[in-house]
Formats: C-alpha cells, sequence, structure tokens
C-alpha cells in the first residue's frame, strides 16, 4: 500500500513536470513580468494620513527644543537648539523638513501611481513632494536631493504565491543618496549618510476601509545614537477631492 | 489503481497542499519584544498633560467622561490596575512577550500576548471557535480570535472590561469596545496597528500603529502583574471616587495653553486628525517659547525622565535643570559626543 502510494506521488509530480516543461518548450520564452505586474498589494490611489499619534510634533511646527522621542546624538541637540527659521528661509532651504525621512510623518495626503512599469510615484500635498520607487535601479549614483533614490522591492508573502485567492505581501524601500534635512519641523537634523527603510503593509477591515501602514527605520550614523524607528498609517480615499497641494512653510 | 485509491491519493495531494499554503502562511511570533518609545513618547513615559486628548475621536460622551479624570482617580483599589488592560498596551512603556499554546498534533491552537501591560494575557484562538455570546464574561485581556492574512495575523479582540484607551488622562473605553489587531514581524521588528472602535466613547475608528523589537531580555525588568495598594490613606473605606464635577475641570485647558493651540484641538475631536484641520490652525498657532526657556516639565512631562524609572532608552531630553541626560544615564550638555 505504501509503495502503491508512494509510486502515485511521484507519477503525479513527474507528470506536472514534464506538462510544465513541455509547456514552456512550446512557447516562445516570455518576458519577464513587469513589477507592476507582480505586484502583490495594489499601493495606488489616495491616502491620508491620521495624525492619531504625536499629534503636537507632526500637526504643527513645535517650538524649538522641544525634540523627545528621537534618538538624537549631543551633536544633534546643539544643532537643533540652534536651529534658526529665518536663516533657512533666506538660505532658501524652506522645504528642509520635507525630505523623505521628515516628509512621511507629515500632515500629508498622498496620491501614489505607476510612473511607468518599473516605478511606483508617490505624490505628497503637503509640500507638494514627489518620491519615486525603482523597482529596477538603473546605474550609476545620482547626485544626493532631498526625496534621495528610493530602491523598492516587493516581499510576497504566505499564501499569495499561488494562482486565485487573495494575494498577500508588503513592499520595501531603501532610500539613499538623501541631502541633509530635519527629522522634525523644528530643526532636528539628518545628515547625507542617512538610510531609510520602509515596510509598506496593506490592511482590508471587513468593513472595507483599506489602510497602509509604514513600518520605518532612519539610520544615520552622524547624528541619532541608534535607528529611530516608528510606524505610520494612513487610510484609503475614495478620490482625491480633499487634495490641497501647499509648498513648503518653515514655520508652520 | 482502483478507485478506492485513487480517491485517497487525491485527498492526501489536496492535503499536503493545503498543509504548506497554511504552512507558508504563518510567521513565529514567539518571543520577547522591547517597547521602541519613539511615538507618544511623553505619554507612555513621563506621562500626558492634564487635558490632552489630541489624536482621539472621542464623542461627546467619551470627552465628558475624560474630563472628569483627576490624577488621583488610578489610586482608587478597583481601579489601580485599568492602566495595565490589553486594551490600553499601546500606550504602556513596557515590553511583552508572544508564545504559542499547540495542541497534541502540533496545531497552534492560540497565539498569546502577555506582559506586565496585560493584566490578562491576550490570547488569540487560532482554531475558528466562534466569539462567546456578548453577555458571557469580560476580561481584562478580553477574547479573541485570529487567521492569518499573509505574513500578518490580524485578530478580533472583543469581551474587553471597561477601562482606559490612554493612560494617564483618563480617555475611557467601554466594554463594547472592539478592537482589530494586525501582527507583522520583519526580522526583529514586531509591527502591531489597533483599530479600535466603541460606540459609545469613539465617533470614529482610533487607529494606532507601533514597533516593537525582538529581545531575550526584552521584559526582563517588566513587573509579572499588577498589585494593589492603599495609595490615598484619606480614601480608605470611605467609597469615595475621586473626579472633578462635569464643567469644573481645572486642567481642562492645560494642554492648549500650554502649546498655544485652540482648545479644540486638544479635546479629541475627530476632525482634527486630519490635514485639513491645519486651515484652522493656521493663524490661531503661534509657538510657545522654546524648551529651554520655558523651564522644567515643559518637553519631557512632569516626573521621569531618562536615566529614571520610567524613562525611554537612549533618548536625549531637556529635563528642565538636570542636565542633559543620555543613553548611559545622566550627562551634561559640556560633555561631548
Amino acid at each position: 500500500m505504501a509503495r502503491r502510494f508512494a509510486l502515485v506521488i511521484l507519477a503525479l509530480t513527474l507528470t506536472a513536470v514534464t506538462a510544465a516543461a513541455q509547456a514552456r518548450g512550446a512557447q516562445a520564452p516570455a518576458a519577464p513580468p513587469t513589477p507592476r505586474a507582480q505586484a502583490p498589494i495594489d499601493l495606488t490611489g489616495y491616502w491620508v494620513a491620521i495624525i492619531s499619534e504625536d499629534w503636537r510634533w507632526r500637526m504643527i511646527t513645535p517650538s524649538r527644543g522641544d525634540f523627545p522621542s528621537i534618538p538624537m546624538t549631543l551633536s544633534a541637540q546643539k544643532i537643533a537648539e540652534a536651529w534658526d527659521p529665518a536663516k533657512d528661509e533666506s538660505a532658501g532651504e524652506a522645504c528642509k523638513a520635507y525630505g523623505a525621512p521628515g516628509l512621511m510623518r507629515g500632515p500629508t495626503r498622498l496620491n501614489i501611481t505607476w510612473l511607468d512599469d518599473d516605478t511606483l510615484k508617490m505624490e505628497t500635498d503637503y509640500g507638494m513632494q514627489t518620491r519615486l520607487f525603482e523597482f529596477r535601479t538603473p546605474p550609476g549614483n545620482p547626485a544626493p536631493s532631498l526625496q534621495g533614490r528610493s530602491v523598492a522591492q516587493w516581499i510576497v508573502a504566505g499564501g499569495g504565491r499561488g494562482r486565485g485567492g487573495a494575494r498577500f505581501g508588503a513592499m520595501k524601500s531603501v532610500t539613499t543618496n538623501l541631502r541633509p534635512g530635519y527629522l522634525r519641523k523644528n530643526g532636528v537634523p539628518y545628515s547625507d549618510r542617512t538610510t531609510f527603510t520602509e515596510y509598506w503593509d496593506m490592511h482590508t477591515e471587513t468593513n472595507g476601509d483599506k489602510y497602509i501602514v509604514i513600518t520605518n527605520t532612519v539610520n544615520d550614523p552622524t547624528y541619532l545614537q541608534a535607528p529611530w524607528i516608528t510606524a505610520l498609517h494612513f487610510k484609503r480615499e475614495p478620490d482625491g477631492s480633499k487634495w490641497n497641494p501647499e509648498p513648503c512653510d518653515v514655520r508652520f | 489503481m482502483n478507485e478506492m485509491t485513487v480517491r485517497r491519493t487525491v485527498l492526501v495531494a489536496c492535503a499536503f497542499l493545503a498543509l504548506a499554503v497554511s504552512a507558508s502562511a504563518q510567521v513565529d511570533l514567539t518571543g520577547s519584544y522591547q517597547t521602541r518609545m519613539y511615538e507618544d513618547y511623553i505619554e507612555r513615559g513621563p506621562g500626558e498633560f492634564m487635558g490632552n486628548f489630541t489624536g482621539m475621536p472621542l464623542s461627546d460622551e467619551g470627552r465628558a467622561k475624560g474630563l472628569l479624570y483627576t490624577s488621583n482617580l488610578p489610586s482608587t483599589y478597583e481601579r489601580q490596575c485599568l492602566p495595565q488592560s490589553a486594551g490600553i498596551f499601546q500606550y504602556r512603556p513596557v515590553g511583552f512577550r508572544v508564545w504559542s499554546e499547540n495542541n497534541a498534533d502540533g496545531d497552534v491552537v492560540a497565539w498569546v500576548i502577555g506582559g506586565d501591560n496585560l493584566r490578562n494575557d491576550i490570547r488569540i484562538y487560532m482554531d475558528g471557535r466562534p466569539h462567546p455570546s456578548p453577555n458571557a464574561l469580560h476580561l481584562a485581556g478580553g477574547f479573541a480570535t485570529g487567521t492569518w492574512e499573509g505574513d500578518t495575523l490580524t485578530a478580533k479582540l472583543t469581551h474587553l472590561k471597561t477601562a482606559w484607551i490612554r493612560r494617564g488622562v483618563g480617555i475611557p473605553a467601554s466594554d463594547d469596545t472592539v478592537i482589530t489587531l494586525h501582527m507583522t514581524r520583519r526580522d526583529d521588528l514586531l509591527t502591531m496597528v489597533t483599530i479600535q472602535e466603541d460606540p459609545h466613547y469613539l465617533t470614529e475608528p482610533h487607529v494606532v500603529s507601533r514597533v516593537w523589537q525582538w529581545n531575550p531580555r526584552g521584559t526582563a525588568f517588566d513587573r509579572p502583574q499588577c498589585n494593589t495598594a492603599n495609595e490615598i490613606p484619606s480614601l480608605e473605606d470611605t467609597g469615595g471616587v475621586p473626579h472633578y464635577i462635569p464643567g469644573q475641570n481645572p486642567e481642562e485647558t492645560y494642554m492648549a495653553k500650554m502649546f498655544n493651540i485652540p482648545q479644540e484641538a486638544a479635546m479629541g475631536y475627530a476632525y482634527t486628525l486630519y490635514p485639513e484641520y491645519r486651515k484652522t490652525l493656521k493663524g490661531k498657532y503661534k509657538p510657545p517659547a522654546d524648551c529651554v526657556s520655558r523651564g522644567p516639565g515643559y518637553c519631557c512631562g512632569w516626573i521621569e525622565t531618562q536615566g529614571r524609572p520610567g524613562g525611554a532608552p537612549n533618548l536625549t531630553c531637556n529635563d528642565g535643570g538636570f542636565g542633559t541626560l543620555g543613553p548611559r544615564g545622566r550627562r551634561t550638555t559640556a560633555e561631548s559626543n
């Protein structure tokens, strides 16, 4: 009985493997699916930040020196204590708090679309910024910028690999090539050596509500004593009717 | 091959397939996790400013009940452990442990979250059992069932006792509260998302997302349980319940005055959670004097700071005259990096 069972399983496996090989051989080699086609979750659409955490540090610009909860070094603390918004304005650095690690904690809406099959585009109305998530990174090292370079990949989770049924997974992005900026609007600095890692998860509730939850880690060997680890949540909106672009503002 | 053998083979193959899918959809959550208090630090560490309901979608009833609260209320015997209820763990400063309970075949019957912040463990049943009647016993840990959605364990938590949503400022939760919990582990980070609904005290779901970090010593310093003791001798055997009379809470405006924000911004109206509320704030908000000139308590809350019990690890902060404190405890601003 056991031997017969083993033979049956072996035969089934061989049949399946042979059939798959024949099917592949009969067709011309297919182009690998694009990142857009491979996406296990659909991040596109309009999303709004729910400021249910750290309200007074995110919704308004806190006063100078109000920087608990960021594991900054003493040198960072000294820089933050000397923060002068007028200086940033006169230096044309009004968007310093809108670089990727600071931007994502802002009171913003996101509009996420596919720029092309390999690149996810995220726009914010808060500060009118654009981040690009590149699944296929072109060669070369671009010049440092406010939003840096974000290299993305899909993480396909268990249960999502087969045909049919729900697909699960997340997007991981790693952002480097950042120009120095602020983690908090009142001048808590991050340096150009910063690496910003994000895991983008999506949750659909039984009432149909959808949330993006982003688990963030900011590593900065210059101004942080330890990685700054937080999570953010955004809720899906039906359309862009509440989209309200506003330029960078140093003081509010 | 007779029909019986074919049928049996198909059944076995299906079972293997189901097992493979099921196994791949699970992540081992076991371990001790240490809190990373990089969000809502004041609330979770030294203690929140009175009259601070920012970030909350409170109903009028929830707001009114919150404003009855005084700091003496948790000193009554029957309320001393309420801040350690399961529903409040996202606002506690300590870690927790996660483990599985398995049946004789090794199948996970329940995932359990335990720690000193949970007066009862949260036991998330994975065996498909239904939730009990609404009239069944309510516990501090509630009753929870869970399913895997990819690598995320999603649980529904009901049957919680009346408690607080946030500790220290009296924001209430009723025993009709329902919490949806999403647990996602990536390497050593565990992200916990709670979406709390309460038909009495909230006007919309209250969403919180936090990160814990796996650490074998993550719960080493936590107390195993909550004990009660007489904290205010004059209350002993009086049956008195400390409270403010409605409309007469002298701390109601403390937060708004401290940070120069409109009173409504601090009172937990749902519309204050969304970016468009900034239009209302613009022109009304003027940042208060900076922390250094403002003096003790402004930045770090009102009692504990780094290097002392309850202080967050690895943070620096102006502690109002005690010197700047870093990860190794007390330091002075003159100390170099």
